[in-house]
């Protein structure tokens, strides 16, 4: 079968998680003090501070580590951990940008047919598990690149994996068992 | 009395392991002198041989077979045999409860995730021979919550490595059809209620075919659709005195849980019909509705393999147009790309990429509702993520002394608004 027909698929990468250290302990109390856009959870230790410019949402432990998430691009996470560094440096904090990683992207994809999920998953076994009493998607791990893919009868999959590249790569791979299931004309 | 031992102050070899207290010394007979004492604190690998030993490392525990496991391998079978199931299906049901048990992540699992198991593994067995059993059945008599049960079920299918077949639809109509009571008269079922069970389930059979083919039963929870199918079928088989009688009234006379979906699923099921009805000349003029389709689903179930592929192909193809394409489809090089640059003639307009607005196609019904919110297309950014950050842009997250004064004073208004009770 043809699968390999020129359709560009639109890969719309909707979360971006990324972490980094600030080799510094950090005063929550100060940071929630001084800090606008904060939210200080005294209960579980944590500051929650939002930055508007790329939109993300940081979570600060006083251990130094934090957490952003919220951004669309690896480039963006990385600008706005950067920016959040350079907050906290100007909090007082002798804060270092360090051990910066991302560590899962969101993305959803929109196959141009319907799939018979039924069919989909007889073909592929080991990878492809479908519950319809539990989920409406079928849930097919690639195990080689760590990604999950959630995949519709409507077409449309999203997919989770440790970076962007790793993430197309996976679309890439599933595409053509997705093309052999999907719903023809009689 | 050890012997290499000399008193460094009398040179006598007379030397008497003794204890002062708890400390043990190694004291001279002769004049008293203490060569050697022992150490009054002991280090923790020396208290490590001293500790007592818990009695999951002592008695070879993870080795035997352990109350609960007993207890739980108890309830496989009574499940079992409430279930009704052959006798092979316990022994296979008893060995995966066994075989989950060895995994540690299990054996040290709460109660209440054990009981499930018992569920998951009677679950397993009946999936792998074709035995019709949901879920839900599962859960109403375990009392179990489905979250829970779904957990411990992905669970041990991951840790056991197993492969477990769907859920066989057609079994699945035949056992629940069955469970309706309605093939005998009796003083709640009035005569014309009654039908025959072979009609009855034949005809829900080509229903329920009828809804998978369009769209109907992917990703949905099974039995939903199959109540309303039940429920068409046996309305159709005798419409004049049956079509007062509603959904629910329905499953309370054949003493059937009406489960929550089935009245959309119902609706859904009527619209696909009323669809295909448009396809056949002599219903066409009739105009008809939700309520008086039922009458003609038996015309509609003969024919409806040609319905539903004229259904699906748009309404303006001309008959020839069609078969040559059909021909194409089916030819040696097997179906043709569904890019855009495949598309011959415009009878096959449903093959672009975003879906045209015509009422003719047959579409899961999630795609004909209106989407809730249009999701912009996102600026292309130019992010690099190694700019220059300037202060200005920072100061914006930062609050100014004065600023910080003010939330310390509200804070504190706050703090002694709570404090001081209101008076009533």
């Amino acid at each position: 079968m043809d699968a390999d027909s020129d359709v560009a698929l639109d890969i719309l990468i909707t979360n971006v998680v990324c972490v980094f250290r600030t080799r510094c302990h950090l005063n929550l109390r100060k940071i929630a003090l001084e800090g606008a856009n904060v939210i200080y959870k005294r209960d579980v230790g944590k500051v929650l501070m939002k930055l508007r410019k790329p939109r993300i949402t940081a979570t600060i432990w006083s251990s130094g580590k934090i957490i952003c998430t919220g951004a669309t691009s690896e480039e963006e996470a990385k600008f706005g951990a950067r920016r959040l560094a350079r907050s906290l440096q100007k909090l007082g904090f002798q804060v270092i940008f360090t051990d910066f990683k991302v560590v899962n992207v969101l993305a959803v994809c929109n196959m141009p047919f319907e799939i018979r999920l039924p069919e989909f998953t007889k073909n592929n076994r080991p990878h492809a598990s479908y519950e319809p009493e539990l989920h409406p998607a079928v849930c097919y791990r690639i195990k080689s690149l760590r990604a999950t893919l959630q995949i519709f009868s409507t077409g449309s999959i999203t997919v989770t994996g440790p970076n962007v590249k790793a993430v197309a790569t996976a679309v890439e791979q599933v595409y053509p068992f997705v093309f052999e299931s999907r719903k023809e004309i009689l | 009395m050890p012997g290499g031992g000399r008193c460094p102050d009398c040179g006598s070899t007379e030397l008497v392991e003794d204890s002062h207290y708890s400390q043990n010394q190694l004291v001279c007979s002769d004049c008293g002198c203490v060569v050697t004492e022992g150490v009054l604190t002991t280090t923790f690998t020396d208290e490590g041989n001293l500790r007592e030993v818990t009695y999951s490392r002592s008695t070879g525990e993870n080795e035997q077979v352990s109350r609960s496991q007993q207890r739980g391998l108890c309830r496989v079978r009574d499940l079992c045999r409430v279930l009704q199931l052959p006798p092979t299906f316990e022994d296979t049901a008893v060995a995966y409860y066994q075989q989950a048990y060895q995994h540690s992540g299990i054996r040290a699992a709460r109660l209440q995730k054990k009981e499930v198991l018992v569920g998951c593994c009677v679950l397993i067995t009946c999936r792998q021979r074709n035995w019709p059993l949901t879920m839900g059945t599962i859960c109403t008599l375990l009392y179990a919550d489905l979250d829970v049960f779904s957990g411990t079920y992905m669970q041990m299918v991951k840790l056991l490595g197993l492969d477990v077949p769907s859920l066989c639809l057609v079994d699945l109509v035949k056992t629940y059809c069955s469970s309706f009571k309605l093939f005998e008269a009796s003083p709640s079922v009035p005569a014309k209620y009654v039908e025959d069970k072979e009609k009855m389930l034949s005809r829900t059979l080509q229903l329920v075919e009828l809804a998978d083919e369009t769209w109907l039963v992917t990703g949905r929870h099974p039995l939903p659709v199959i109540t309303a199918a039940t429920f068409l079928a046996w309305q159709s088989l005798r419409p004049s005195d049956r079509l007062t009688c509603s959904l629910a009234r329905f499953c309370k006379l054949a003493s059937v849980d009406l489960p929550y979906p089935a009245s959309s699923r119902l609706q859904e099921l009527l619209a696909v019909l009323l669809r295909l009805a448009e396809q056949l000349a002599w219903l066409q003029v009739l105009k008809l509705d939700k309520r008086s389709v039922v009458a003609h689903v038996g015309d509609l179930l003969q024919h409806r393999h040609m319905l539903v592929r004229k259904a699906f192909r748009d309404g303006t193809a001309e008959p020839d147009a069609l078969d040559a394409r059909e021909k194409e489809l089916q030819g040696p090089g097997q179906g043709q790309g569904w890019g855009k640059e495949d598309r011959g003639d415009g009878s096959l307009d449903l093959l672009a990429g975003k879906r045209p607005a015509s009422p003719a196609l047959l579409l899961p019904p999630c795609m004909l509702k209106p989407p809730k919110r249009i999701c912009p297309t996102p600026p292309v950014s130019t992010v690099t993520g190694d700019e220059n950050i300037s202060d200005s842009e920072i100061e914006q997250y930062l609050r100014t002394p004065q600023e910080v004064r003010d939330f310390q004073r509200a804070q504190a208004a706050r703090q002694a608004a709570t404090s001081v009770p209101n008076p009533p």
